[in-house]
């Protein structure tokens, strides 16, 4: 799984695909498959009680499991579903693009994702290790000492490098122009506060990537291991 | 090749982003459930992006 690649894509990709692009749905999409599943993954403490999945890689990427939501036909199916129940061909495939952005980013820690789904075959590149199952902390320990946080890097010097894309001038220019849903939400709120909300993900992703990193590495001296399917030091999940 | 600066302006804003993250990142470290909502994040950049500049500038 990503940690921030998620928060971090979608400004390259609107950037970069050279179609008209929504930015909401497309972040939406971008975090549509862990949206109701990731805290059963990691467990939630209700009183005296723990709500965890049994086989938390299972019930997240798996068949049977909540694994449909990685792959290529559930981003096409919600689209469709957005393009006709809101009458907006551009959120439908706005959203679909984001989700299959997620999809194909998780394809790349070695549980991986069943991209084709309903064929069940978990498509997985093996670059960084999959550790949900071991709880929230390890997992962004392990995330954070691997290949998968420096993926993240790679989004978040990309982004810094077309500073443009988070500028007022581009905002107002591309994002505002592309998407009725800024018009109307300006009804009521103010412009600037619509450019904060606009950068709020980039804001996330690369602060927490910050935060995670010092919290890791400076503070809880988990060792670094960059080579493939690493951190090795994890127990790492397979299909 | 020409390079695509930012302008004055452009690193003002930049600079008061990055002095919000490095709050926004040693409160983080310190209570980790501060980072691990998006919503959380949204707020916080609300209240420092847009609410404080905007009380600074009517109070000039």
């Amino acid at each position: 799984m990503s940690w921030a690649a998620h928060d971090l894509e979608p400004y390259a990709i609107q950037r970069h695909l050279k179609l008209k692009i929504a930015f909401v749905p497309l972040l939406f999409g971008s975090y549509s498959p862990d949206m109701l599943t990731k805290w059963f993954v990691y467990g939630i403490h209700l009183g005296p009680w723990e709500l965890k999945a049994s086989d938390p890689a299972q019930f997240h990427r798996g068949w049977p499991g909540f694994g449909f939501t990685h792959s290529l036909l559930f981003g096409a199916v919600l689209g469709v579903l957005i393009w006709k129940g809101f009458g907006s061909k551009l959120w439908g495939l706005s959203f679909m693009i984001g989700q299959w952005a997620h999809a194909l980013t998780d394809a790349c820690d070695t549980l991986g994702t069943p991209l084709l789904f309903p064929w069940t075959f978990h498509f997985h590149i093996d670059a960084w290790a999959y550790a949900g199952q071991t709880g929230r902390l390890t997992d962004a320990a392990a995330y954070f000492s691997g290949l998968g946080g420096m993926w993240d890097v790679v989004w978040i010097v990309y982004g810094l490098i077309s500073w443009r894309v988070l500028t007022s001038a581009y905002f107002d220019s591309v994002i505002y122009r592309a998407d009725a849903f800024w018009p109307w939400v300006n009804r009521w709120v103010p412009r600037g506060a619509l450019l904060a909300l606009y950068r709020a993900a980039f804001f996330y992703g690369t602060s927490r990537w910050i935060a995670w990193t010092i919290w890791a590495h400076v503070i809880h001296h988990y060792p670094y291991d960059l080579s493939w399917g690493g951190p090795h030091w994890v127990p790492a999940e397979h299909p | 090749m020409r390079l695509d600066l930012p302008s004055k302006a452009d690193l003002q804003v930049f600079a008061w982003y990055c002095l919000a993250a490095a709050v926004y990142i040693a409160i983080g470290v310190v209570v980790l459930d501060f980072l691990l909502s998006f919503w959380v994040a949204v707020g916080y950049l609300l209240v420092v992006a847009w609410l404080v500049p905007a009380a600074l500038r009517r109070l000039r």
